[in-house]
């Protein structure tokens, strides 16, 4: 089957966030950001927080966190753990939530008893919702 | 009679009470299911959605890459975890649950699992569990506010872990279904190992079903590799669906109290009309013996 569209679906615990056709794909993976185009080999991969565009005839900015991507026949099905699109996000709120985050994984290299991993992919997080936003932003 | 038709006076204010308890819990109910249902809806996608892909990857590659996915030689221990409520009061559903989880019990038992371990997330459960005299294993503390997969994830982290090192041979989850509000069903599903079975899933309930994706001829590729990837993926996995579980338990619960309390309310009403037909007959009985005492005495006055 050869076609010249992808159908593009990203399902979060609460929601379907999003769920279009789109011409390309440019997801964050744990081996670096991939572009998929349609005809794409089947694949599964572990999705990083960053910044996820869909491109149809505009591209659709999202931020995620941590999650899974599985394209096969055409379909991508992206499973995060949070997704937001950029017009949700508020850049000062993502600011002040990512300048938190910093403050909080400061704090707790003092401290052993919290868990630092969590920390930081929360602030991983933040970022890629800051940058989302900001990008929002320059669009205008 | 004038005793008499008191009593019932005393019975009909008693029940309207109750009827006013049994009301006030429906509305409770009800509020809660709906919450509860929004929250099981909006996550079934994802947990369905997780579960086909997992399936359609188990169809392709080689069990052997995860544990997990291993099937053990024999199985001799089994894990069982029963979802139930924390309070009575909601109809069936708690010994529902409970006789589906006893009943699948036997089953294993006849296939020769002898050993099995119950871990029950749920008061309800748990004390029934107690009565027939069942090893409880684990007793979870059954969230009356659900807020996140974190509810779910020491259990999960624990069947894993008990699953790898070799404690449990398979592990099982019984929890009830939320199909309607007006119908819940008590469900068996087995969490690991997760097999190629193209059993129900999770939140599938019947008319929801959807084609699968079919990717037959495709070989699939891991990024970074497989071992990578299956192993965020899994255990992700098994977070998801008991969470999903423990979703699905609360919704029905939610709506089988609702639909027991408007029972409740409505038997209560029914009661009430039946004792005012029986009370205005007695305070009416009264009345004409008392007229016919006086007319009687009258009568015997005059003569």
């Amino acid at each position: 089957m050869s076609t010249n569209t992808l159908h593009f679906k990203i399902v979060t615990p609460e929601k379907i966030v999003y769920e279009s056709d789109a011409k390309q794909v440019t997801v964050p993976t744990e081996s670096g950001e991939i572009t998929v185009l349609p005809n794409h080999i089947a694949l599964v991969s572990v999705l990083m927080p960053g910044e996820l565009v869909v491109v149809d005839s505009q591209p659709v900015y999202m931020a995620v966190s941590g999650g899974f991507i599985e394209v096969a026949n055409n379909q991508i099905t992206i499973l995060a753990d949070t997704a937001e699109r950029a017009e949700e996000i508020d850049e000062k709120k993502a600011q002040e939530a990512h300048r938190r985050a910093q403050q909080l994984l400061t704090e707790a290299r003092n401290k052993t008893d919290v868990d630092f991993s969590a920390l930081s992919a929360k602030l991983e997080k933040e970022l890629a919702r800051l940058k989302v936003a900001r990008r929002k932003k320059y669009r205008q | 009679m004038a005793l008499s038709t008191k009593i019932i006076k005393k019975r009909i204010r008693s029940i309207g009470n109750t009827k006013k308890i049994t009301k006030a819990m429906e509305m409770v109910s009800a509020a809660k299911m709906r919450k509860a249902v929004n929250a099981v809806l909006s996550s079934r996608h994802y947990s369905k959605t997780a579960w086909q892909t997992v399936m359609n990857l188990v169809q392709k590659i080689d069990a052997t890459h995860h544990p997990l996915l291993q099937p053990k030689e024999k199985i001799e221990t089994a894990a069982i975890i029963l979802i139930s409520g924390n309070k009575g009061l909601c109809g069936g559903f708690n010994s529902h649950a409970v006789a589906k989880a006893l009943e699948y019990s036997r089953e294993l038992k006849e296939k020769g699992v002898e050993k099995q371990n119950w871990i029950v997330m749920g008061k309800k459960g748990g004390e029934s569990l107690t009565r027939s005299k069942k090893n409880i294993e684990l007793d979870f503390v059954k969230p009356d506010l659900i807020e996140g997969v974190a509810d779910v994830l020491d259990l999960s982290k624990m069947m894993i872990q008990g699953y790898l090192t070799g404690q449990y041979d398979q592990v099982s989850i019984v929890y009830t279904d939320f199909t309607s509000p007006l119908k819940q069903e008590p469900m068996v599903k087995q969490l690991l190992p997760l097999t190629q079975s193209p059993d129900e899933s999770l939140g599938q309930t019947a008319g929801t079903k959807e084609e699968k994706p079919s990717a037959d001829t495709n070989e699939y590729i891991f990024e970074p590799d497989i071992k990578k990837v299956l192993n965020h993926f899994l255990p992700r996995l098994i977070e998801v669906q008991l969470y999903q579980a423990l979703l699905e338990s609360n919704a029905s619960e939610h709506s089988a109290r609702m639909m027991a309390m408007k029972n409740a309310s409505e038997s209560a009403n029914d009661m009430i009309a039946e004792l005012t037909l029986i009370y205005n007959q007695a305070r009416q009985a009264s009345i004409t013996r008392e007229i016919a005492e006086i007319s009687g005495g009258k009568a015997a006055i005059e003569a």
